[in-house]
């Protein structure tokens, strides 16, 4: 067993995905505490040619899984090869593909598995996390069990880490070793059917401002993108707007969408259900806008603003403006 | 073609919930609901069978006695039979010990399609569906907002950073699916009725082969501390005040964390 840190680096359209220099950064962060190098799988197209730069972000060495853009179950079996015995932990964004993918380890491997985690450490040579469970209503500790095999599988949200800028790097790229058959291989894009208007990757937003049945409908959205926009952020909604078809599926939050952690986080007409409140929780500030008084938000922002939201929200838009001085 | 829905008894998600001294999730202290995102995996698998599509539809569930309860419930929406697995080896399981209860029960009940809800209401890990397949070398159809059956081959549609694809795989495969399915129907009184005669099992690890060495206490992960969230900073409020002052206000809390 050795003390490195693998991490999931995905790569599609011939660019990496911000997760992965996230996770570039955390393993880094990890390795320096458990003795060992920073260690990307990289796959998905792009990953061939883009894997060394991840040095910069913190990795030591890549491998390249494949270079293909299919679906990123796919890759299992050769990550089967680069991690079994091969690390500490194996860090994977807590994302569907992330997810599919440290899945198939768990099942292929025999592996313990945390997470989504809200941090992760390594302790006396043992990994060691804590997540919010149950609904964010108990915070638990964990550890792989004594003698459980390595590496621990961590789930970790967007934003968890933020990716080291200015290093000048370069991760030593080596090829994925030859793969066992596997039925998993078998899943394959059969249709890709792209949207109308193009949508941004919500995890990787740092400001979101969401919207909800408040909002009242797909106009609606306009005041909310004209205050993201003069804030640097995206927009997001609660599983009722995106029903409602005001905004597609790909930007709801939740638990059944995306799960965010942004610095901030501004919910306007967002009653604050449970479902929506386990994708936008932690989130380091959290601004509500809402006209009820009562709305279940209003018990966990941190500033809850009682008010019209058509009213507010172009007011703060323009005072924003006005102090950017743009 | 013949469907296996895995469904997991969860407390109410309202409920007060709790661990219990030994670090467990103290599952006698909560009223117990079917997770609600397993009700999308039973509505996408009845809709199957209503269209002609699936023979029958089996429900499953690894849990304590009292998990029977749900599989009444999902038998009274629809659907064929159920089993229930139930060893006290099985208490504390994490994902992976549940990953490998399930897979090798699916073993023996060989369906062409193990439906799965996309994560469960308590955990939220979603890594039980992937864990299975590859355990069983089936492939995954993962995150279904639609499963398709024709021909040998299963397809989900799945949300893609940009659309939508159609993910399709041959038969047998382990497939999850989103609340974007459609509502789960309700369980009308002649379903009750019905749900009781229907046959239900509960099977042993030993039915199963499998022996409490293989499954290590049924966890490789263990939970050292469980405890409150920290508390937070009461909420700020800012009520009845002028649009322009509102938001002058917030533009100073904003500037007063560094946000703009």
């Amino acid at each position: 067993m050795s003390n490195d840190i693998l991490f999931l680096a995905e790569f599609s359209g011939g660019s990496p995905a911000r997760s992965g220099l996230e996770l570039a950064t955390g393993a880094a962060e990890l390795a320096s505490q458990s003795g060992g190098s920073a260690v990307a799988l990289a796959y998905g197209a792009g990953a061939a040619s883009g894997a060394a730069a991840l040095g910069a972000h913190g990795a030591t060495r890549a491998i390249v899984l494949g270079d293909e853009d299919r679906p990123p179950i796919t890759y299992a079996p050769a990550a089967v090869a680069a991690a079994r015995d091969a690390g500490l932990a194996l860090l994977a964004p807590a994302t569907p593909n992330g997810r599919d993918l440290a899945a198939a380890l768990v099942g292929l491997l025999d592996l313990p598995a945390f997470g989504p985690v809200r941090a992760v450490r390594v302790v006396d040579g043992l990994v060691e996390t804590e997540q919010a469970t149950l609904q964010g209503s108990v915070i638990t500790t964990a550890r792989p069990a004594d003698g459980a095999p390595t590496p621990a599988v961590v789930l970790v949200l967007a934003n968890t880490f933020t990716p080291a800028e200015g290093g000048s790097g370069t991760a030593e790229v080596t090829e994925a070793s030859a793969a066992d058959e596997s039925a998993l291989t078998r899943a394959t894009v059969a249709e890709s059917h792209e949207a109308e208007a193009k949508v941004v990757n919500l995890e990787e937003a740092t400001i979101i401002v969401a919207g909800g049945r408040g909002v009242g409908g797909e106009e609606g959205f306009g005041p909310l993108r004209e205050l993201a926009s003069a804030l640097g952020g995206a927009v997001g909604a609660s599983r009722a707007a995106a029903d409602a078809g005001w905004i597609p599926y790909q930007l709801q939050i939740g638990q059944t969408g995306k799960v965010v952690k942004p610095a901030l986080y501004i919910g306007a007409g967002i009653s604050g259900a449970i479902q929506h409140r386990v994708g936008m929780q932690t989130a380091e500030h959290v601004i509500a806008i809402n006209k009820d008084p009562d709305a279940p938000i209003g018990e966990f922002a941190d500033l809850f603003v009682v008010g019209d939201l058509f009213q507010i929200i172009p007011a703060l838009t323009e005072e924003i403006r006005r102090r950017k001085g743009a | 073609m013949k469907i296996v829905v895995c469904i997991k008894q969860v407390p109410a998600t309202g409920a007060d919930k709790r661990y219990t001294d030994d670090l467990r999730l103290d599952r006698a202290a909560a009223e117990a609901i079917i997770n609600p995102l397993d009700e999308y995996a039973i509505e996408q698998a009845l809709r199957l069978a209503d269209a002609g599509a699936a023979e029958s539809v089996t429900y499953l569930s690894m849990g304590p006695d009292q998990a029977a309860e749900a599989l009444r419930r999902a038998l009274a929406m629809g659907g064929d039979d159920a089993v229930l697995v139930s060893d006290p080896a099985l208490a504390g399981a994490d994902e992976w010990g549940t990953a490998k209860v399930l897979a090798a029960a699916l073993d023996k009940l060989a369906p062409d399609v193990a439906l799965m809800g996309m994560a469960s209401d308590d955990a939220r890990g979603s890594l039980v569906p992937g864990a299975v397949a590859a355990m069983r070398d089936v492939p995954l159809l993962s995150y279904g907002a639609e499963l398709a059956v024709s021909d040998g081959e299963a397809r989900v549609r799945r949300l893609s950073a940009t659309g939508y694809d159609w993910v399709g795989a041959p038969m047998p495969v382990v497939a999850s699916v989103t609340d974007q399915v459609g509502e789960p129907r309700y369980a009308s009184l002649k379903g009750i009725m019905a749900a009781k005669r229907k046959p239900m099992e509960t099977w042993s690890l030993e039915d199963l082969g499998l022996s409490a060495d293989d499954l290590r206490g049924a966890a490789l992960t263990q939970v050292t501390d469980a405890r409150a969230p920290e508390a937070k900073a009461p909420t700020e409020r800012l009520e009845n005040l002028p649009a322009a002052e509102a938001a002058a206000k917030i533009a100073d809390w904003l500037a007063a964390r560094k946000l703009i």
